[in-house]
């Protein structure tokens, strides 16, 4: 294309852009909405995914130990465990250190002599699962090796959690998709407007043998322009925002894990940004094909 | 230079408007397309700048067959030819100037160029005096003469008039039809579609009369040119 065109169509883009300056703004102030939706959905989904995640690695299978076993046996009861599948980790804490770790939260020093020389402590194996989903059947596995006295997981109490937290987890999802779906929507319909409103010029055009793309071309570098200046409103937006919610979270809800590593604030924001871009380019071109149909 | 050959038009909605049209019309020629509403005037002139394609048939100018034409070689063709209609098609938020200027900047013409090209066009149609004033400001006669440079200004071969006086009264009809024919006479070729039977008995040029989808008449004119 020819110098002359090229810089036509730049100029184009952002002369349209300020001669139509409150639609303009109307689109801008669209795509920075359906952003700050999209954004906080992400950091939403995230934080849903932290917690759950938080909540069920603390998941754990507690085995208790017969009492009359050897230190050898022990260990090829935790062997046996440690080779079940779905393992994440096995912790062994022996009668000693159950009853010397007992002995120092109750800040005494003669617990030993107090219980008259008996240790009641059995010996207890600590499993993490991989998948919280795999507890359930590495308890009843468990059982039935023979020196395994008892098993406990949080029987009925992991049941709930799981369900709570696969709930939490499709919550978070749908609010992305619901808000993706209607920033789309929003972004082509004022753009949609706006190219209506130029129908007349785009006829014209047709009509003295413009090529297509330069009718197409002006009305993409406004989308691109339009989606930038959206992103960047709603970045800032959502950073002020969230920072604020992170410090008053921290401060009075400290027990709710939050999600607030600059490098994933720093993807969401450059998400929100593409997505700005992509969103006002696309929607352009979709809206514009319309008319260069011949 | 125009050539349709067995031409036939049917709508996706299964209106027939045209039937089986056969018509040349030559380099130089001025040809009144008449007929009564609905017979298919505008459908032939919609054929002839590629905004409709013809069902069967050929549609040919300067032995461009216009059915096998692709999308993108559309504007290759609209730049060989003017259209001008009865409601104007004016941008509004441009200058008299500037709406001249148009048509040459989107095929990519430089300031100069344009410059030229479009004051000199607008001297030829009589509106060098009003060439910063926006089309709200013209009577409907000085509007039509603003289309009629914008459709001139890249010098095409031929002008497709569809009833360019509609919206007129019959002085500044005339005005327009008399700035056709000096165009003409300058080796423009011009087909025009207009209801105003007064003007086209008194021009006495070729007449292609259209009804029901049929050419049922075709009457030259006393001085006709072909071959030029």
């Amino acid at each position: 294309m020819a110098f002359n065109s090229v810089r036509y169509i730049l100029v184009q883009g952002l002369v349209s852009l300020k001669r139509n300056l409150w639609l303009s703004l109307a689109s801008i102030l669209t795509v920075a909405v359906s952003l700050i939706l999209l954004g906080s959905s992400i950091i939403f989904l995230a934080n849903t995914a932290t917690i759950a995640k938080t909540f069920e690695s603390q998941v754990q299978i507690a085995v208790f130990l017969d009492d009359k076993l050897n230190d050898g046996q022990v260990v090829a009861i935790q062997n046996r465990i440690k080779n079940l599948p779905g393992i994440e980790s096995v912790t062994l804490t022996t009668k000693e250190q159950a009853l010397w770790e007992f002995q120092e939260s109750m800040s005494t020093t003669s617990l030993l002599e107090d219980l008259g020389g008996i240790n009641p402590f059995p010996d207890k194996i600590t499993i993490v699962a991989t998948d919280p989903k795999l507890v359930q059947g590495i308890a009843s596995q468990v059982e039935k090796i023979s020196g395994v006295e008892s098993v406990r997981y949080g029987q009925g109490i992991l049941e709930k959690l799981l369900a709570f937290t696969n709930w939490l987890r499709w919550i978070g999802v749908a609010v992305v998709a619901a808000f993706t779906f209607a920033a789309l929507l929003l972004i082509s319909l004022s753009i949609k407007t706006n190219v209506n409103s130029r129908e007349k010029e785009i006829q014209i055009m047709r009509l003295v043998g413009a090529s297509n793309s330069f009718i197409r071309w002006p009305f993409i570098i406004e989308g691109l322009v339009v989606g930038l200046v959206g992103a960047l409103v709603a970045v800032v937006a959502v950073g002020f925002a969230y920072s604020w919610l992170l410090q008053y979270i921290i401060s009075t809800l400290a027990f709710i894990p939050v999600v607030a590593n600059q490098q994933f604030l720093l993807m969401v924001f450059l998400i929100m940004m593409l997505g700005g871009m992509l969103m006002g380019t696309l929607a352009s071109v979709i809206s514009v094909r319309k008319f260069l149909r011949f | 230079m125009i050539k349709l050959k067995n031409v036939s038009k049917i709508y996706p909605n299964g209106a027939r408007a045209l039937m089986g049209v056969n018509l040349r019309i030559a380099k130089g020629e001025f040809v009144f397309l008449v007929g009564p509403s609905g017979a298919g005037k505008s459908t032939l002139i919609k054929l002839l700048y590629r905004e409709e394609i013809a069902t069967r048939g050929q549609v040919l100018i300067n032995n461009i067959n216009l059915v096998r034409l692709k999308n993108s070689q559309i504007p290759a063709l609209r730049r060989n030819m003017g259209v001008i209609f009865q409601d104007f098609k004016l941008l509004p938020n441009k200058t008299v100037f500037e709406n001249v200027a148009f048509a040459l900047q989107v095929i990519g013409k430089n300031k100069k160029e344009i410059r030229e090209s479009t004051l000199s066009m607008l001297d030829l149609v009589g509106l060098s005096s009003k060439v910063k004033a926006f089309p709200s400001e013209l009577s409907g006669g000085e509007q039509q003469r603003v289309c009629v440079a914008r459709a001139l200004v890249n010098r095409p071969g031929l002008l497709i008039a569809d009833e360019p006086t509609g919206n007129l009264d019959v002085d500044t009809a005339w005005g327009i039809v008399d700035l056709l024919d000096k165009i003409n006479k300058y080796g423009t070729t011009v087909v025009m579609a207009t209801h105003a039977l007064q003007i086209v008995e008194q021009m006495n040029k070729r007449v292609v009369r259209v009804e029901g989808g049929r050419i049922i008449e075709d009457k030259a004119g006393e001085e006709v040119r072909i071959g030029i």
